[in-house]
């Protein structure tokens, strides 16, 4: 029996480990019912079977994404060209025919049509740059530790995406608009290929505050027609209570709880007598001893005691600015570090959006200041632990920012063109990949759909995406997109 | 490379249903081009695959050449695209990563192009589905009734039809559970609960060989069947509350007071309404019974579909699950371009569409309540039936063919069944709902709040004291509203006197009254807001946007002053007095014992709810590239049993659940018994499938069993964050992307946006949900308390709680763990000294005994509840 719908399984051929006693390794899918096709009546289809289909680069992946639309021309991408023609309009520059190029009707479907209309003065720059990075990338002030990195990762400046709104944070994680509903996304792929190395955690982990209903919501971790056992599970870094029912209630001793599962457990093996050959059955014991270890697991991987003084102030967080996304990005490196799957962070929820429709030297000074340290802290700390060979590590963001000015000092929404890097995991160190033109308008040299940004991390995992397709669900060449061989290794 | 011969396979099938066009005059492109474009070409370059934009199938789409240009040059074979493909001269070469074809055949298409590229007849017609094909494919064909296999001890025909299946295989059917297990199955099977333990008592000694038929009768008789049944139902008709930007009380997808569908969905399954009349009205029952509310809240099926922003998203959701829920057909797969597998041009989908197109959203007053943001009836209308429709060229909206709009139509592979679009003439309360007697008097008792809520703002600024401006404004606000009530009870006199008939004498004149009454009121209004607004703009500071609302605000006022105001406002919308008749008819076309797919839909459905498993496993697709079922008589039989009975689905539950199969024991067979050699997979049903309970069965199970189930029925969406505290069952709780109870998400409750069959998925998530969940401990302490009033002994103690909540007695292991359990756990607690507490986690109101083996007693519920038999139907 293929895939039935958006949340189905495959109950009549679940297979349960031969062994309920067997180690951890044996657990391969993140449902304890990993499911094994018949040939006889599935057309040969079977689900994933945990493993990579070819040898992988990396292991795991955090991925950071910045809630908003971060400027690609004050990050990543700077342009001197804009303070050339600041406050000029588009028509009296050279660029004037970026509005008329096929890109802007390939590129763009509107969410609300006639909102985010181009902005036609060109805005300077708000943020002074310079080379950075051993290889002297040019970079914004505003982002001086990243940018101390440059040498460590491939900045890719010509990605691209079609919705004009915020909607554009679903289509990122899924590579579809959201007119296109609501789609597995490709941390669930990853899960639904890879399982989980430590089944003591979740292994597709969320942190962060993530986008409101208005743009994907939970959306933009779920896991579409896959089932909710795919879809990311959101953590607080917070020891006390990171996972909902992560503990019962106070007045509960531990030592009570702890006879309880022994107890529980010896009376599901006495109805194993019963049932010898139910394999839910012997899940669900599973899934007791790993929600007890689970329990404390998850509380231990975002505590902070066994961290030094020195390791701390990487991460930026002996200020009290950079602090809450330098204790988010440790705890990912703790939680990538213990065998979880896939990391996704989310900057910028809650009303600290990087959406700077106005203020823009406000709010990206603020916002860089508060994650520029942290993540820069994250590469360098992977890198020292020897972790970051086996990490994909991707920094994201739903579009860049418009080359004109929005309101006296802002920037609109832009999907034509922006910046996007990866490092580690196989992904080359100093490269910078595609461009946009001389105002970042357009992606014009190696353009990327974002779904390119998911192949290459599919690609580093060892996974070939048409191998994970469910039947009846037909996905195309776009959905797939292509590793960006460029910048691998 | 098994999914490519599968496409391949189908593609060759899918070329033999267009039709053909045989004719005997010989010719170069009859004998050669023609067949070789067919078994080459058209596979993908037809009008609907359209690979890279070119399509074959006719000469004037050929000289439309590709996306890439013209394809062929007419007498220039050489400078011709689709000659150097075949060829092998450019890439990509075609056939496309395929042999390269004979250079017999390639000389000729060379020499064809040369001679002028003729086409004779068009190749395929995207539009002419060949019938006789259509029918070889099972689900396309009328279901007929089959004989019954002989020799049926039981009685029933399920029991025969999958006793023949299981005898031709030599399987052998295992006996019938015990009866608690059987009971307990049952009833959370039909009502979402477990029996009592003197419920499953007084079966265990019935005597009355009916015993069993009885309690059936019963459950399907109780409000928990609608309860339970309706969450299935709204499973795959995609209940969910409004959603979109919460934030600022934006509706973006469904509608406010959605639960109202809900309601009519509990309540009809709990009529036994007939399945087709539940069809029609949910499609149009504005159309069916218009003047009828409790009819026409059923059409909040319809508008859960509602979307803001885009309303090709909006009616692309109702075509597509439309189509797949009650059809088992994958129209969205014709969106942009010919169904790969099924017969199914792509105009059929937005023919399908057509019937829909008039159609809008809007929210009825009711009783009570004039607010439509507090309560009201979310319902759909014709609200436009001019609206055309065109095919959207490649799916892409902004690209429409129109040239040719679509009239509504049934897709074509069902025949051109005549559908009588008949216009509904709508009666005055129904294209003027404002026009029903309660409204006005909700309308005045609303300007009346109006009137005291202005005078406790007034107060509150007074009081506080804010600058005068915003008193003077709060003054007017007073004034205005007090104005607005007369106001108001004019322009109502006003309207119901233009409504009758003789238009009375007077009616002038209260149409004068009113509008001077309203005036009068507008400008006092206006007077407030200007002082409003010219307070707001000397706070402007440098907002700039605060300055363009306060400056834009400032201006309407003064226009509303100087501009005298053109008649009376009217209490209310006006809508169109006719409707289309369109989803009319669509929906008594679904719901005709003529279509072959309908009934085996909804068969598969059900069965698939009682077994644990669907007869077919694709239950959203029963086209072509879905799963054949597995048991065909069987599902051809219970359909036509299912419309002979006229929808009747009561009698189809009672049918199912009275079987011997559904009464079979799930196990004790091993995995080398021989019938699990012979069908491992259960295809012919030689043992009832162990289920894992549904997340809202879960819930309202630990509910009941701690005698805490509120059994209020309907009404609006509960809080979702409250699932702890309110002990209502779980279906009325919110239910919205984003929105959904924890407990409920961590036991794979249904996605409100797709979900025909819910995932059975055991992850650890479920065990900490039970096992530290608030609700856990309320329960096991409540149960515990109970059984102990009565209860003195550990063994009895023991024997109760396995009976409370597992429904069975404990085995003698079982037994002897538990009491040693109690006298452990009681031990522990004596000396709190040695033991740490939890310091996180849900405060529970209801806190453990203070009494040690109380304590212990209340423990071994816990553990009860989480034991895996309490979240399974064995």
């Amino acid at each position: 029996m293929p895939k039935l719908g958006l949340c189905s399984d495959n109950r009549s051929r679940r297979m349960f480990l031969s062994d309920t006693s067997m180690g951890l390794t044996g657990l391969a899918l993140g449902s304890l019912l990993p499911r094994k096709a018949l040939a006889a009546e599935t057309d040969l289809w079977s689900p994933p079977d945990g493993k990579p289909h070819f040898a992988p680069k990396a292991k795991r992946v955090i991925w950071l994404f910045m809630l908003g639309g971060v400027s690609h021309v004050e990050s990543f991408d700077p342009k001197p060209a804009l303070n050339k023609y600041a406050g000029k309009h588009l028509s009296e520059t050279p660029h004037r025919e970026v509005l008329s190029s096929p890109f802007v009707k390939e590129n763009l479907k509107a969410f609300v049509p006639g909102q985010h209309q181009t902005k036609l003065t060109l805005y300077p720059m708000q943020s002074g740059f310079r080379e950075r990075g051993k290889n002297g990338v040019c970079v914004s002030d505003w982002f001086p530790n990243i940018g101390s990195q440059m040498h460590e990762l491939s900045l890719i400046r010509s990605t691209w995406t079609t919705d004009n709104d915020h909607g554009a944070i679903l289509q990122f994680h899924t590579g579809h608009h959201i007119f296109d509903g609501y789609l597995p996304t490709l941390g669930s792929w990853t899960h639904y290929g890879l399982g989980s190395m430590n089944e003591n955690l979740p292994s597709y982990v969320v942190l962060g505050q993530p986008p409101g209903d208005c743009c994907g919501g939970m959306g933009t971790h779920g896991s579409g027609y896959l089932g909710p056992e795919h879809a990311g599970v959101l953590l607080q870094v917070d020891p006390a209570n990171p996972l909902p029912f992560s503990s019962p209630g106070p007045g509960v001793y531990k030592e009570e709880q702890q006879k309880e599962f022994e107890f529980l457990n010896r009376l599901n093996k006495l109805s194993g007598v019963e049932y010898p050959s139910d394999p839910a059955l012997k899940a669900r014991i599973k899934s007791y001893e790993l929600a007890f270890r689970m329990q404390m697991a998850a509380p231990e991987a975002i505590q902070f005691k066994e961290e030094s003084e020195e390791t701390k102030r990487l991460y930026g967080m002996d200020n009290e600015l950079s602090k809450p996304f330098g204790e988010v990005c440790l705890a990912a490196r703790r939680l990538s570090e213990r065998g979880v799957r896939f990391v996704q962070i989310y900057h910028g929820g809650s009303g600290n959006a990087w959406d700077s429709h106005k203020d823009l030297k406000k709010n990206h000074g603020d916002l860089a200041a508060k994650v520029d340290k942290p993540i820069a802290g994250l590469l360098q700390d992977l890198k020292q632990r020897g972790l970051l060979d086996e990490t994909v590590v991707v920094w994201a963001t739903e579009f860049g920012r418009s080359p004109g000015a929005e309101q006296s000092n802002g920037r609109d929404h832009h999907p034509f063109g922006f910046s996007v890097w990866m490092a580690g995991g196989g992904i080359k160190a100093g490269v910078v990949h595609g461009a946009t033109d001389e105002i970042g308008f357009h992606a014009v040299e190696n353009r990327h759909y974002v779904t390119d940004i998911h192949a290459t991390v599919l690609h580093q995992l060892g996974i070939d995406p048409k191998r994970l397709d469910v039947p009846g669900r037909k996905r195309i060449e776009v959905d797939y997109g292509k590793p960006i061989t460029e910048i691998l290794v | 490379m098994r999914t490519l011969a599968f496409t391949v396979a189908i593609t060759v099938a899918g070329g033999n249903l267009m039709a053909q066009n045989p004719d005997q005059a010989p010719n170069l492109y009859r004998d050669h081009i023609q067949p070789l474009f067919k078994k080459s070409c058209l596979g993908c370059h037809n009008a609907g695959a359209k690979q890279g934009g070119l399509d074959l199938s006719t000469r004037e789409a050929l000289l439309r050449g590709s996306e890439h240009g013209p394809v062929v040059a007419i007498g220039k074979p050489d400078d011709s695209q689709l000659y150097k493909a075949i060829a092998h001269v450019t890439e990509p070469a075609m056939p496309f990563k395929g042999k390269k074809l004979p250079d017999a055949d390639i000389a000729r298409i060379a020499e064809w192009i040369k001679a002028g590229a003729d086409y004779g007849e068009p190749v395929a017609d995207a539009d002419g589905v060949n019938l006789t094909e259509v029918r070889k494919h099972w689900a396309f064909r009328n279901p007929v009734r089959p004989a019954v296999p002989a020799g049926n001890p039981a009685g029933n025909p399920i029991d025969a039809f999958l006793e023949f299946d299981r005898a031709k295989r030599g399987l052998t059917a295992l006996p019938q559970t015990d009866k608690a297990t059987l009971l307990r199955r049952v009833y959370v099977d039909l009502t979402g609960l477990p029996p009592t333990p003197e419920q499953v008592a007084a079966f265990a000694v019935s005597k009355d060989p009916k015993a069993y038929d009885k309690i059936v009768g019963e459950l399907l008789k109780s409000p928990g069947y609608g309860e339970r049944w309706g969450r299935h139902w709204l499973d795959i008709w995609r209940y969910s509350d409004w959603y979109g930007y919460r934030q600022s009380n934006q509706v973006r997808y469904s509608q406010r007071h959605i639960w109202r569908w809900r309601d009519w969905t509990v309540e009809s399954l709990n009529q036994n309404k007939p399945y087709d009349r539940m069809i029609v009205e949910m499609i149009a029952g504005d159309e069916l019974a218009p003047n009828d509310p409790s009819v026409v809240r059923a059409t909040g099926y319809l508008a859960r579909n509602w979307y803001l922003f885009n309303r090709n998203v909006w009616l692309g959701d109702i075509v597509e699950y439309t189509s797949a829920g009650f059809l088992g057909l994958t129209l969205k797969c014709a969106r942009c371009h010919a169904h790969k597998y099924d017969p199914i041009p792509q105009a059929d989908y937005y023919r399908f569409r057509a019937f829909f197109e008039p159609h809008d959203v809007r929210t009825d007053r009711v009783p009570g309540e004039a607010d439509i943001l507090k309560d009201g009836m979310p319902r759909v209308y014709d609200a436009d039936d001019s609206r055309p429709t065109y095919r959207f060229i490649r799916g892409n909206e902004s690209n429409p063919d129109t040239s040719v709009p679509l009239q509504p139509a049934v897709p074509v592979l069902f025949g051109k069944p005549d559908l009588h679009i008949q216009p509904v003439t709508l009666p005055l309360e129904v294209y003027f709902p404002d026009s029903r007697l309660f409204v006005p008097g909700d309308l005045v008792a609303q300007a009346k709040s109006s009137i005291e809520k202005a005078e406790a703002d007034l107060k509150k600024v007074k009081d506080k004291p804010e600058p005068e401006q915003v008193i003077l404004a709060a003054t007017k606000r007073v004034e205005a509203a007090k104005a607005g009530l007369p106001a108001l009870e004019a322009r109502i006199e006003a309207e119901f006197a233009a409504l009758k008939t003789p238009v009375p004498e007077n009616s002038e004149k209260l149409a004068e009254e009113a509008r001077k009454l309203e005036r009068a009121a507008n400008m006092i209004q206006a007077e407030a807001d200007i002082i409003a607004a010219k307070y707001e703009f000397d706070l402007g500071k440098n907002d700039e946007k605060k300055l363009a609302g306060a400056t834009a605000k400032l201006e309407a006022a003064v226009k509303a002053l100087k501009e005298p105001a053109e008649g009376y406002s009217p209490t209310g919308p006006k809508y169109p007095a006719t409707s289309s008749g369109r989803r009319l008819a669509l929906a008594r076309w679904i719901a005709s014992k003529e279509n072959p797919l309908t009934a085996r839909v909804a068969i598969n459905d059900m069965w698939f709810r009682h077994f644990g498993k669907p007869l077919v496993a694709t239950v959203f697709n029963f086209g072509r590239s879905g799963k054949p079922p597995t048991n065909p008589e069987l599902l051809d039989w219970l359909a036509v049993e299912f419309m002979d009975r006229n929808w009747d689905m009561k009698a189809i539950h009672r049918l199912m659940v009275t079987s011997n199969a559904y009464k079979m024991a799930s196990s004790a067979a091993t995995a080398d018994s021989p019938q699990t050699k012979i069908d491992p997979d259960n295809i012919y049903y030689w043992r009832m499938n162990v289920r894992r309970m549904e997340a809202e069965a879960i819930r309202d199970s630990m509910l009941a069993i701690a005698g805490k189930l509120d059994p209020t029925m309907g009404g609006p969406e509960l809080d979702e964050t409250k699932g702890h505290d309110i002990f209502r069952r779980s279906i009325y709780f919110r239910t919205a992307p984003d929105l959904q109870m924890d407990m409920l998400q961590a036991f794979d409750v249904a996605s409100p946006i797709e979900c025909f069959a819910r995932s059975e998925s055991i992850v650890p998530q479920q065990a900490l949900a039970l096992a530290n969940g608030k609700l856990s401990f309320t329960v096991s302490r409540t149960v515990a308390a109970q059984l102990a009033e009565r209860l003195t002994t550990p063994q009895a103690f023991v024997n109760a709680a396995f009976l409370k909540v597992l429904d069975r007695t404990p085995s003698a292991a079982e037994a002897r763990e538990s009491v040693a359990f109690l006298t452990q756990q009681a031990e522990l607690y004596s000396d709190p000294a040695k033991l740490t507490l939890f310091t996180n986690g849900s405060e529970v109101p209801l806190k453990p005994s203070a009494d040690l083996k109380q304590r212990a007693r209340e423990s071994l519920v816990h553990v009860l509840l989480n034991h895996n038999d309490f979240v399974t139907l064995r």
